[in-house]
């Protein structure tokens, strides 16, 4: 580790010199910080901003009113603010940006912070905070975000003076973009706001932080070598090949090599379903095939991954044949949770592309390996396990067959979001996804009530995809505020609430592991609230659905709704269950792909 | 290591609080034979190790360093903070008591803090300890509730 001097900034994020456009206003008129502040997210290409006015952010309000250019979705509440902007990164790949007022307005955005931090989302929250004479009084409305944000940020800002706005935000993009994505906080006083920003720009310096390395030639060439010399080898792919874009260097490596594929919670759609070598999701409620897939194999090439324990079960059992290559931005995931025999440390698609150009150059000088018995086995399980579910008894919806014909009738071109739960997971499984940045939910720290903000966010970036939020009831009961800003600034997402009158995963732990006691985990949801009303309250159009037969005409007539938000409201039966499912705690060797059935794997090589 | 210049630097003397609201003098002697915190006498450790970490001199990154130990469950045994002859950049020594397997997941954790500009292990960390207790030990005596609490 080698301290480098500060490298410049070279994404469109540079605070350019004063006298050119951007850095600084025109010759005779000078402009306060909130002014400053503008003209920068103009520069760094900011098109919308989802947020919350409060007292000590209304100067930057004031400069909002006057810029073009810059859409600003007023929320009504500010954890939909930063759900949406992840929406919007996750959906586009741009920056995400929330906005919001100090104190209570930057509390209520810790959890959007927090969740963008574990799934890595390019995200910039700007708050106001109280005038900097005020600071440390216990003023009113007074918070210290900067340090509370400190644990789930990528990096956060607190700014004092007028002439450091411009650089900090360019700074905070630049940051949140770059390297490993992530969510960067600038707070900023009223007082820096409304003074006038002296045209001594600056650019922060940040000699600390690295552009990401490329991976070395011989680490690729040893990593093509275990390639070769492995029998069952598996392409573990996570969400860092969906945010570095390698979805199509992704495809070529497989179809090159034919090494089965697996992709986590994080990745669905980086890797075809429909693709044979797809051997689905792995980990506590993946299939059979793709838990097996990553259990039984001697090579695990991680892609953008960082084996997550809902991925790995219990650690000291997890493929106990494997050896490890990990490939990641992130120098710190290489060997973070299990010891490594290669790292390749830098952006998965040029970190894929060099392996596929390694692998050719070898497979030309003559090497062949043969993994043509490995590759029958995975389809074997892929044949043998597939997903499924019990028809429920008699007349009632099963949950799974609505997201299934849901994800038959709508299509892979649409975006899914989900909150998370009993339907994040059968949304996962049972939709189908092809292509990268259609299935967006909160993955790495759960974030119920994700769904409707982020579908919200990935309308806005997306106004002529058709977004779906499939969402828990439960879920559903924490965020639809946010309707009321779908419906008043014509956001047109659709909602299907998977109603099983329950927080459904809860419940179903309750009933595997807590002997059916059902701890404060029913909803009346089928009586209060009506769902139908309340969309409608909301300004959304709502639909209800009880029985199979009349699925696919509701979904169909959600469809034919273009111009306002629309829910349905599928009341499903109460007692279905994710499988299969590895329980917490245990191996991937004792998954169940039904409730007490395990899978007969054949005999170990 | 050495300072290049005196620390702390001169400047005005320290206001004294009120003796009203002093509390009632230590009815132990000053020196007490006791030491505290961790016991010089431990036994040097496999496990033990310096880092020095020269980082941006900003407020709230000595809050950021510590968070991070914290979040990634860390324990720090030291912790010193100066100033270096940059004015903006500070040097922290942390010694903490990890395997060095543990200590490569806290570097590297700690490397990508933006404001942690370097960061190297130093060779004698029972040594640098040592001297470290040794500041603690013959330091200024805690005033005021501290004192209270600590006799």
């Amino acid at each position: 580790m080698t301290a480098t001097h500060s490298e410049p900034i070279v994404d469109g994020a540079t605070p350019t010199a004063p006298g050119t456009t951007g850095g600084t206003s025109a010759p005779g008129t000078r402009r306060t910080g909130a002014e400053a502040l503008v003209a920068t997210l103009e520069r760094v290409g900011v098109e919308h901003i989802f947020g919350l006015p409060g007292g000590a952010v209304l100067p930057l309000y004031d400069a909002l009113y006057g810029a073009e250019g810059i859409r600003h979705i007023l929320v009504r509440h500010e954890q939909g603010a930063g759900h949406a902007a992840e929406g919007y990164a996750m959906a586009t790949g741009r920056v995400g940006v929330c906005m919001a007022t100090s104190g209570p307005g930057a509390t209520n955005l810790v959890t959007p912070l927090a969740n963008a931090y574990m799934d890595s989302t390019p995200m910039v929250a700007i708050t106001g905070n109280v005038a900097s004479s005020a600071i440390g009084s216990d003023a009113f409305q007074e918070a210290d975000i900067r340090s509370i944000s400190m644990p789930v940020t990528k990096h956060s800002f607190l700014v004092t003076r007028p002439e450091e706005i411009a650089a900090t935000v360019a700074s905070a993009f630049h940051l949140a973009r770059s390297g490993r994505p992530g969510p960067v906080l600038v707070d900023v006083t009223k007082d820096a706001l409304t003074a006038i920003a002296d045209e001594s720009l600056l650019q922060l310096p940040m000699p600390g932080y690295r552009a990401p390395a490329q991976p070395a030639p011989e680490e690729v060439r040893d990593a093509v070598e275990l390639m070769l010399g492995a029998s069952r080898p598996v392409l573990y792919v996570g969400g860092g090949t969906v945010h570095a874009g390698a979805s199509e260097e992704l495809r070529t490596l497989a179809e090159l090599t034919g090494i089965p594929v697996v992709t986590t919670l994080m990745a669905r759609g980086a890797f075809p379903d429909s693709h044979p070598q797809h051997m689905g999701m792995p980990g506590m409620h993946g299939s059979v095939s793709g838990v097996a897939t990553l259990q039984k194999s001697d090579l695990i090439i991680s892609l953008g991954a960082r084996f997550d324990d809902r991925v790995t079960g219990a650690k000291s059992t997890f493929a106990p044949g494997a050896t490890i290559i990990h490939a990641d931005i992130d120098p710190a995931e290489i060997g973070k949770n299990f010891p490594t025999a290669v790292g390749l440390v830098g952006d998965a698609r040029a970190t894929i592309a060099e392996l596929s150009s390694e692998w050719i150059r070898r497979t030309s000088a003559g090497a062949a390996p043969d993994y043509d018995a490995w590759v029958a086995r995975c389809q074997e399980w892929k044949r043998r396990y597939p997903l499924g579910y019990e028809a429920p008894p008699s007349g009632a919806l099963a949950p799974q067959y609505v997201i299934e014909r849901l994800g038959r009738l709508v299509g892979p071109d649409a975006v899914y979001a989900s909150g998370v739960g009993q339907h994040q997971m059968w949304a996962s499984q049972y939709v189908g996804y092809e292509r990268p940045r259609h299935w967006i939910n909160s993955g790495g720290l759960g974030t119920m009530g994700y769904a409707v903000p982020a579908a919200m966010g990935a309308k806005v970036a997306l106004p002529d995809t058709t977004v779906w939020a499939i969402d828990g009831d439960g879920c559903f009961q924490m965020t639809n505020q946010e309707l009321a800003t779908c419906a008043v600034e014509g956001i047109p997402i659709k909602v299907a609430v998977i109603n099983n009158a329950a927080l459904g995963m809860v419940k179903q732990w309750q009933a595997l592991f807590y002997s059916e006691r059902f701890s404060a985990s029913q909803l009346p949801s089928k009586q209060v609230p009506d769902f139908v009303g309340l969309a409608q309250a909301l300004g959304c159009v709502g639909l209800r659905c009880d029985t199979p037969e009349d699925v696919d005409r509701t979904i169909e007539a959600a469809m034919e709704v273009d111009d306002q938000p629309v829910v349905v409201d599928f009341r499903v039966c109460k007692d279905a269950m994710v499988w299969p499912m590895v329980p917490a705690g245990t191996s991937n060797d004792d998954i169940q792909h039904a409730r007490d059935l395990t899978p007969d794997f054949g005999e170990d090589e | 290591m050495t300072l290049l210049h005196d620390y702390p630097p001169p400047g005005p003397p320290v206001p004294t609080a009120p003796t009203a609201y002093r509390p009632a003098p230590p009815t132990q002697p000053p020196h007490s034979p006791a030491p505290k915190g961790t016991p010089m006498n431990a036994n040097p450790s496999p496990n033990r190790h310096a880092l020095s970490v020269l980082v941006e001199n900003n407020p709230g990154v000595l809050a950021r360093v510590s968070v991070l130990f914290a979040r990634r469950n860390f324990n720090i045994d030291h912790l010193v903070v100066g100033p270096t002859e940059d004015s903006k950049v500070s040097r922290m020594t942390i010694v903490v008591n990890v395997s060095s397997e543990q200590l490569h997941k806290v570097t590297s954790q700690l490397d990508k803090l933006v404001e942690v500009i370097h960061i190297e292990e130093l060779a004698d960390a029972d040594a640098i300890r040592t001297q470290l207790w040794a500041i603690n030990d013959n330091g200024p005596r805690p005033v005021g509730a501290m004192a209270a609490a600590a006799f």
